[in-house]
């Protein structure tokens, strides 16, 4: 057993050589300390990114485009990303960002020694879902909300967080509050922000009770959870919370065209609104309504247990024990006014022991199953739009899952038959069908000259996997079938090509395994 | 070792499944007789946009006249509710000639009567068969395949797409799957021996693994193909509409037919659609969404003209929307809704239902349109008239089926 590779399978993307070395030098409490606190430095990581050639090719009035391009867009700022909002830019310059950021979430994901932020960077983009399908200004905005938004705060203070997420023009986009206006607002951002952003679904009774005075707690401003009536007068007081469009106002003109959060008074629904039994008084000044809201569901007690368990559900178990989530809770609620909140919980559940004594209980999400996969097999990957493709057919395509929930994070979300063959079919066709040109590797120059035997073969990539023995079945099979009727003690029989394409495969069989699916 | 453990846990559900006594109760129907295909609308289609009685003030002063039927362009119905002149939207025209040729029947104000205006909420409690939050793992789906006998059917159930949908979750015969030509495991043809020596213990991964592998083999030994061994492309017998918006719902009807015709023993199918969540412009996404759906129903109907004495087609989303509009050219999530079945033993050209009214005090909570119809009702009839099993009571727990059917299936 090697505990650093179990580890490593659940604070990071997997375990590279260089990680491994890493955590058993300094033990996991001071590098899970190492990566909570991330620095700029990241140079292997950065390179990368600078030189990354992501293809672009289309036809537009005539003229053929057909290049590949570096990521110029993921530090660009507002204007120049808003500038491609023009009806005669070419589709593909629009959701151009989006594809730069989903390149680079990729490469990140494998470059990156900042596993862990890389990690609470899917978690948050998860919660917080939006689709890049739903609306084009979603996928030219993508660089900043990532950037400025889920990056900014994924070890921030959560009321940060949520309040950088209202006002992005991503969410005003994806859920429609951008043209919410009194009177009746749209309710679809207010919805989710109780039902999937703060408070959960669980915390939900409208079935239970008909008017907020029912809710337990509710006369004295503490109701236990929220019904209608609270989705009803929060959507008022996001009313005039959009986005600078250029939209007919209304009043005879038309907002003004920078792309920028806006808050557009004659739209906002002034009156007093009543919310978690809480008063809001009429006539308050700009925004002041909607910020109240977000004070209400970032603090209620309701909302540290849904992002607790969320939290605790990535990283622990579908399940997470209970003792944990109470652990995880408790220094959410301490530090709730913390800038540093979000890192604290997850320093709480990381060097739990729950967490200790919990490997192996999670099926590796795609992103995960594909990235452990090439960092143990250190292969250069190049995510452009058929990788992208490659994880959507199982499941996970970047920036693209439609409905605000996000992800679901159990196990029977993802084993079902036509994701568990495409996960197959998948790791195969990256290392096999090398004409897709989709990595970079060199399986026998990794493995030192001297190992020649299918076994000593078999063993280097077993333990690049797992870091420790697996069952002998699984070892036994792997050897025979690379050894292809040949003795295991001698080197794979065959010509070259020959050999070459076992060896591949028997790595891509490894990953193929039962154990490889979990982390 | 720990992935071993957490098998343990998994593996006793199956065990209680398979011990499941009712089993031996259930009727025994006629081999691979029936088909019944679910269709879900995601996001909560407005049914209020697709059939309703368009001379009543009540609708007209609630919503611009591009988010209603209209007298003047929609589509009459007859056989109405309440003698009302209930209209179809004009977008829906495919849906119109079923319904005329007594094909189609719409049952109103049907939904959940749980008072979630929540997708994700309506959508978990509809597809597991529940009124309330229980701790119930399994779908409907999977809890009417346990208590039939099957008789034998190599596909009895199919989730069409990249996951299972909840209703057949926990189903041990489900089968997920995008495309029927490329469900294929690849690489080396001796992979399959290894996984399947592999996967070898009774958890959802294992078991997921093993029909994985057998449904694999099995529909690739029978795709036509052509001499050379590449399978033939499939060539539908109707025409299915081609637009960009319904290319998934397309996708999934055509390998649906494809693998009926293949006589693999389909017996229950799901099927998704969305894009109904229509906070805003519904103007212009509503009448495309309906116009897809119906044209591309229309041909999968169409296309298995010689299956449809077995077929029963069932289309419903998790609730309606809101009567009176919102302010940027949408409905809110509501509540009644209509489902639509589909098929030759549907008593179609016909309107099934109770009709409260849409006046403020005829409404739920005097803002959408109240159910009146249980959604298991709608699925009872079907289960018990259609697919022969009783077991009400154990696929819908705590549901008791109302003494006079809503008659909308022979």
């Amino acid at each position: 057993m090697s505990p650093e590779t179990d580890l490593l399978q659940r604070i990071s993307y997997g375990p590279t050589p260089a990680s491994r070395q890493r955590l058993g030098q300094i033990g996991l409490a001071a590098f899970v300390e190492e990566q909570l606190n991330p620095t700029n430095q990241d140079e292997i990581c950065d390179q990368r990114l600078a030189t990354f050639l992501l293809s672009i090719e289309y036809e537009h009035k005539g003229r053929k485009v057909k290049e590949s391009r570096k990521l110029t867009l993921l530090d660009a700022p507002l204007a120049q990303l808003w500038a491609l909002n023009q009806e005669d830019k070419p589709y593909q310059e629009k959701v151009r960002p989006a594809e730069e950021v989903a390149a680079a979430t990729c490469l990140r994901a494998f470059h990156s020694q900042w596993q862990l932020r890389e990690l609470m960077a899917e978690f948050w983009h998860n919660h917080f879902n939006i689709s890049v399908n739903a609306d084009q200004r979603i996928a030219l905005t993508l660089p900043i909300y990532d950037r400025e938004v889920i990056r900014k705060h994924l070890f921030g203070n959560f009321r940060q967080l949520l309040e950088g997420v209202a006002k992005s023009q991503a969410m005003l986009y994806y859920l429609d509050n951008v043209h919410s206006k009194a009177s009746p607002a749209n309710e679809n951002y207010a919805r989710e922000l109780f039902e999937l952003h703060t408070m959960g679904a669980k915390n939900y009774y409208n079935h239970l009770y008909n008017r907020w005075r029912e809710v337990p707690g509710a006369l004295t401003g503490a109701p236990i959870g929220y019904i209608d009536e609270d989705v009803y007068e929060a959507s008022r007081a996001f009313t005039g919370w959009t986005v600078a469009d250029g939209t007919y106002n209304e009043k005879g003109s038309n907002l003004p065209n920078t792309g920028q959060f806006l808050y557009f008074d004659a739209w906002h629904d002034n009156y007093q609104k009543r919310v978690l039994g809480v008063e809001l008084a009429p006539n308050q000044p700009a925004m002041s309504d909607g910020l109240k809201v977000l004070d209400l569901v970032a603090y209620h007690p309701a909302t540290a247990q849904h992002i607790c368990h969320k939290i605790c559900q990535r990283l622990v178990a579908d399940n997470p024990p209970a003792s944990l989530l109470a652990k995880a809770m408790a220094t959410w609620t301490a530090q709730q006014q913390s800038p540093d909140q979000i890192k604290q919980v997850v320093r709480t559940i990381l060097l739990s022991p729950e967490f200790a004594q919990s490997a192996g209980q999670k099926i590796k999400r795609p992103l995960d199953l594909v990235v452990s996969y090439l960092r143990a097999l250190q292969a250069d990957p190049t995510p452009n739009q058929l990788f992208f493709y490659f994880l959507g057919r199982m499941g996970q395509q970047p920036f693209q899952w439609p409905t605000p929930t996000g992800h679901p994070d159990t196990a029977s979300h993802w084993l079902n038959t036509n994701m568990l063959l495409a996960r197959w079919n998948v790791v195969q066709v990256l290392l096999l069908e090398d004409w897709h040109q989709l990595i970079k590797v060199d399986l026998r120059a990794q493995m030192p000259a001297s190992l020649t035997t299918c076994r000593g073969m078999t063993d280097f990539w077993i333990d690049r996997f797992f870091g420790r023995p697996v069952a002998e079945a699984i070892r036994q099979r792997a050897m025979n079938y690379l050894a292809a009727g040949g003795s295991e003690e001698e080197p794979p029989v065959g010509g070259p090509e020959e050999i070459k394409y076992r060896l591949a495969q028997l790595v891509a069989l490894l990953a193929m395994s039962p154990e490889y699916q979990y982390r | 070792m720990q992935r071993r453990d957490f098998v343990k846990n998994m593996g006793l559900a199956s065990a209680l499944l398979a011990a499941n006594p009712l089993k031996s109760l259930a009727l025994v129907p006629e081999p691979g007789a029936e088909i019944f295909v679910v269709l879900f609308l995601r996001g909560g289609m407005d049914g209020l946009h697709l059939v309703a009685p368009a001379s009543d003030r009540a609708y007209t002063d609630a919503r611009s006249a591009d988010l209603r039927v209209s007298e003047k362009n929609a589509l009459l119905l007859k056989n109405p509710l309440n003698g009302l002149d209930f209209y179809l939207h004009e977008s829906a025209k495919p849906f119109k000639e079923l319904y005329d040729s007594n094909r189609l029947a719409l049952i109103h104000a049907c939904g959940l009567t749980n008072g979630t205006r929540s997708h994700f909420d309506a959508m978990d409690l509809i597809e597991r068969g529940i009124q309330q939050k229980q701790n119930i793992a399994q779908g409907w789906l999977a809890r009417y395949l346990v208590t039939s006998q099957l008789a034998g059917q190599a596909l009895p159930a199919l989730g069409m797409g990249d996951g299972l949908p909840l209703s057949l979750l926990g189903s041990p015969s489900a089968i997920s799957l995008v495309s029927a030509q490329d469900f294929a495991l690849k690489g080396d043809p001796r992979m399959a021996g290894i996984l399947k020596s592999w996967y070898n213990q009774d958890d959802l991964l294992d078991r997921t693994a093993q029909q994985t592998l057998k449904t694999a083999q099995l529909i690739q030994s029978k795709l036509p193909r052509h001499a050379n061994g590449t399978v033939k492309d499939y060539q539908p017998s109707a025409s299915y509409p081609s637009e960009w918006y319904v290319r998934g719902l397309r996708e999934q009807l055509t390998n649906l037919a494809r693998l009926i015709k293949m006589n693999l023993g389909v017996h229950v199918a799901t099927v998704d659609f969305g894009g109904w969540d229509t906070h805003e412009a519904q103007a212009y996404h509503f009448p495309q969404q309906m116009m897809g759906l119906a044209k591309t129903v229309a041909a999968f109907y169409n296309d298995l003209t010689s299956y449809h004495p077995r077929l029963t087609i069932l289309i419903m989303s998790e609730f309606g929307r809101r009567l009176k509009a919102n302010r940027s050219g949408g409905t809110d999530h509501g509540f009644g809704n209509v489902v639509l079945a589909i098929g030759q033993k549907v008593k179609g050209g016909a309107m099934y239902g109770q009709w409260r009214g849409l006046a403020t005090e005829q409404l739920d909570n005097g803002v959408d349109l109240a159910v009146t119809t249980d959604y298991r009702t709608v699925l009872s009839e079907i289960i018990t008239k259609r697919l022969n099993n009783q077991q009400i009571g154990t696929i819908f727990p705590g549901f008791k089926m109302p003494a006079a059917p809503l008659g909308f299936m022979a």
